[in-house]
């Protein structure tokens, strides 16, 4: 194999032209969305995509299927080149589109050059735009997909979401999503439980750093909002635009009132924590040491663990 | 609870800091402590302390629902994505909440519902229903007699009928026609819209035209009518008063329920001169010869009415008047008792002779029928605002249906009237021939049923006169102007030559018979007849469903509206 200098692993969002791909990846990575750079034919996202996702991941957008030849023998063409060092597949489709066997036909061409490049990367099928289903069918019509999906991915396995942009679905899909490629996620969630228990917090949230998807949370008591998470995701992708305006970069935030005090920081390399503490009265210094201190512990956590590392090891 | 609050302040915060970055001005002041660290001692009251409080009434606090939350969240956000013009991110309409389910929602954590003036105006068939008999129930209902004596009893029944029916089909063409569009957003378009996207300018301005014809034309006949029960509730007071019997001047009636034929010539359109000398020569003191000189049905009340409504047509606004309109229904409703009271006490008189004619009998036939199908052409009509009557039914479905019922309602009430007194009248001593295009107008000044009953109308319309001069206004000034009311002496002018043509046709011919014929012929040609069916033609032939059975029938509809103009002439 050719590893030589580290190759950035990928993210592939491929999906059929027009399946919502781009506003899914503005919605996730809070990235705005051009007018002029959509539907002039298919997206060529050759590494232009800058955008980091669990540390070292790059996300890349192809439109996969559908288009005129010229674009078909391009992605034959650089197809191998597509296809290597794949971490995560991420194929889109649209609940509504009329050509369902061309769709997966094109899926499975996908996976094909998937087995050939990148045979360890993981494979999930999200199944978007389903507010354009009535509700009492959607999860009738969600069931049929999956099952077929499952049935021609093998022998690789497919985890496989219905989405839409306008519910939450979408962002427990890419939660699901980030959840299962954090290495010893579980390590993780036990450590994060010790912690908020040892400095009294409410809550304690662990985001991804480039999506603020909730990776792993605890809670002391019952919460009345269940969107909570999407809500803070939503806020602070809108106030990291704010700040962008200014090149400027956003590293934390603290907010209290006379109810809770809520810290926001940079925890490893990958992550943002979020404490509630629901008791005012300690100062915050206290509580950022304990962030602090916990951050280090944290980092070695990460460390040590890294799958990347025997990712590494099979690459071509 | 924590995180709830956190969000609310977060957000606040962060659309705070939006607005502080894009114009370097902080919004709220007391959230400016923060960059003005020297307020902080104002107020005992710490940062982002805010209560949660509503911030239109007292009601208990109405928390926004969770699905409600989220979908704000997402907009605010996903609109951050976009350029403001791009569609891509902005909620298609089947995730946007109900009507009934929106709600105001303020970043200090209360929400409350904003009564939707739509839906709350949304109204059950039966109330549509009625609302459309009660705005096509006008002063026709009182020369329903007059035009079934004038095409004869079998006759009549028979045209009213079909006019009814005929008239029912336009208006349903005309309710349909907005619907037709494609790619234009109708729903605030009214009959006149649709012309002019068919026509052009020419068909809005003519079809406005004709909507005047129809409507100075009402105003025309209210004013005849007002002048004429004035006058007789005047004369009433004066014979109550003064105790004086009429019953040896007018040729009518023996008896407590006493009809007159106040021109007993077999020409009904009679003359007035011959009238007055005769009413004049009643008073045998001094006093009702100045009273009959002061207060003439045709040379001076109408002119004692321009003191009255000229006013009132000045106001601004009409909506004092609309108030009223109750008053309509009430006096519908009591003519319809009158007339049964008249019906059983006086009996029925009926004889039918075909075709020929007979000294006290009208012939079942007559050549006279178009003045009874110009009448129902105005007593019919509604076109010009049915779109907008009909936009507030609830079940929009039931649109025909409820169309059809309303109509049915309005033929039977104007055949009971019509076919009563008709038949009622007492025929052995007076001549069909003498019922009058007012048909109050064959019951004595003394009858004290039919003195209620004028004194109604005349209340009424003293309230209607002034809605139907607004909406005069309203299209004229608008469509020359731009602007309602554009000076107080533009208004002055145009409701100078109203009251000026009801004062003329009061003074010199007050046949309201002819009135009404003629103004219905002529504005139904337009609105009932030729435009509804030539826009359901040209929007049928866009479709390519025109077939030739459907072209001849309508072009048939114009022919029959051309005729209905004609016939007014010559007969």
């Amino acid at each position: 194999g050719m590893s030589g200098t580290a190759m950035k692993k990928k993210v592939l969002l491929m999906g059929k032209s027009g399946s919502g791909k781009t506003s899914m990846r503005s919605i996730i990575f809070a990235n705005y969305i051009a007018r002029d750079t959509r539907r002039l034919g298919a997206t060529i996202d050759v590494e232009h995509s800058h955008v980091r996702f669990l540390g070292n991941l790059v996300l890349n957008l192809w439109d996969c299927g559908g288009q005129d030849t010229f674009m078909e023998n391009y992605f034959t063409s650089q197809r191998d080149n597509i296809f290597r060092n794949v971490e995560v597949l991420i194929y889109v489709f649209d609940v509504e589109s009329r050509e369902l066997e061309k769709d997966m036909h094109y899926y499975q061409s996908c996976l094909e050059a998937i087995l050939q490049n990148s045979p360890d990367a993981k494979v999930f099928c999200l199944v978007h735009k389903m507010d354009l289903v009535q509700e009492d069918q959607r999860d009738l019509i969600f069931k049929e997909r999956e099952e077929d999906l499952k049935r021609l991915s093998r022998p690789l396995a497919c985890t496989c979401f219905r989405t839409s942009i306008w519910d939450e679905t979408l962002y427990k899909a890419w939660s699901s999503i980030v959840y299962q490629l954090i290495p010893n996620v579980q390590q993780l969630e036990t450590n994060l439980r010790n912690f908020a228990q040892i400095i009294e917090a409410d809550e304690v949230l662990l985001f991804e750093r480039a999506t603020f998807l909730v990776i792993s949370h605890y809670q002391c008591k019952e919460q009345r909002d269940a969107h909570r998470f999407e809500k803070i995701s939503n806020i602070i992708k809108q106030f990291k635009l704010s700040c962008s305006k200014l090149a400027a970069s956003f590293q934390s935030m603290e907010v209290r009132n006379s109810n809770f005090a809520a810290f926001i920081d940079v925890f490893t390399s990958n992550t943002y924590v979020m404490v509630i503490m629901s008791d005012p009265s300690i100062p915050s210094a206290a509580t950022l040491i304990n962030i602090r201190n916990a951050r280090k512990h944290f980092e070695k956590l990460e460390r040590v663990d890294g799958p990347k590392h025997s990712l590494h090891m099979r690459m071509r | 609870m924590g995180l709830v609050h956190f969000c609310r302040c977060v957000w606040a915060l962060s659309l705070e800091l939006d607005d502080f970055v894009s114009t370097g001005q902080p919004l709220d002041s007391s959230l400016s402590k923060i960059y003005h660290p020297s307020v902080h001692q104002c107020s005992g009251r710490k940062p982002f302390h805010v209560e949660p409080r509503n911030i239109v009434d007292d009601d208990p606090q109405k928390r926004i629902s969770a699905e409600a939350a989220i979908l704000n969240s997402r907009v605010h956000y996903y609109g951050r994505l976009t350029a403001s013009s791009d569609m891509l991110l902005s909620p298609p309409n089947h995730v946007i909440p109900l009507n009934e389910e929106l709600y105001v929602y303020s970043p200090l954590g209360t929400a409350f519902k904003v009564p939707d003036g739509d839906s709350a105006s949304k109204n059950p068939s039966i109330v549509t229903i009625f609302a459309i008999w009660n705005t096509m129930m006008g002063t026709s209902i009182l020369s329903i007699p007059w035009g079934i004596k004038q095409s004869g009893f079998t006759l009549g029944i028979l045209i009213l009928i079909l006019t009814g029916l005929l008239m029912l089909y336009c208006c349903y063409i005309v309710i349909k026609s907005p619907k037709a569009i494609p790619n234009e957003d109708t729903s605030s378009w009214e009959f006149p819209d649709v012309c002019r996207f068919y026509f052009g300018k020419t068909g809005q301005w003519s079809s406005l035209l004709f909507s005047m014809v129809s409507l100075i034309g009402a105003m025309v006949v209210y004013w005849v009518l007002m002048s004429n029960f004035l006058y007789n509730t005047g004369q009433g007071i004066q014979n109550f008063v003064h105790n004086i019997s009429t019953s040896d001047s007018e040729f009518g009636t023996n008896g407590s329920d006493r009809v007159i034929c106040p021109f007993p010539k077999t020409n009904p359109e009679g003359n007035d001169t011959t009238c007055t000398l005769r009413l004049s020569s009643v008073g045998n003191s001094s006093d009702p010869g100045a009273f009959e000189h002061y207060w003439s049905k045709t040379r001076t009340v109408p002119l004692y009415l321009i003191v009255l409504l000229l006013p009132l047509l000045c106001f601004r606004s009409a909506s004092f008047f609309a108030r009223f309109t109750f008053f309509g229904t009430i006096s519908v409703v009591y003519l319809i008792v009158l007339v049964t009271i008249k019906a059983v006490r006086l009996g029925f008189h009926l004889e039918f002779h075909w075709l020929d004619t007979s000294q006290f009998f009208v012939p079942e036939f007559r050549q006279f029928f178009p003045n009874f199908t110009g009448i129902l052409t105005l007593a019919f009509f509604i076109h010009n605002c049915i779109i907008t009557l009909m936009k507030s039914n609830k079940n929009q479905d039931n649109n025909v249906r409820d169309l059809s019922v309303a109509y049915l309602l309005v033929g039977l009430t104007y055949l009971y009237v019509g076919v009563l007194i008709f038949a009622a009248f007492p025929s052995p001593p007076l001549y069909k021939d003498c019922i009058e295009p007012n048909f109050l107008d064959n019951f004595p000044s003394s009858d004290v049923l039919v003195f209620v009953a004028r004194f109604l109308l005349l209340f009424q319309m003293i309230t209607v006169y002034p809605l139907l001069g607004y909406l005069v206004r309203v299209q004229i000034m608008g469509q020359l102007f731009g602007n309602h009311y554009p000076s107080f002496l533009h208004i002055l002018i145009l409701n100078i030559f109203i009251v000026g043509t009801g004062v003329a046709m009061a003074m010199f011919y007050p046949n309201i018979g002819s009135i009404i014929r003629y103004s219905g012929a002529i504005c139904g040609l337009a609105l009932v007849f030729l435009f509804p069916a030539l826009v359901h033609m040209m929007s049928l032939r866009q479709d390519g469903r025109l077939s030739w059975p459907s072209a001849f029938f309508h072009s048939f509809l114009i022919v029959l509206g051309l005729a209905n103009v004609i016939a007014q002439v010559f007969m």
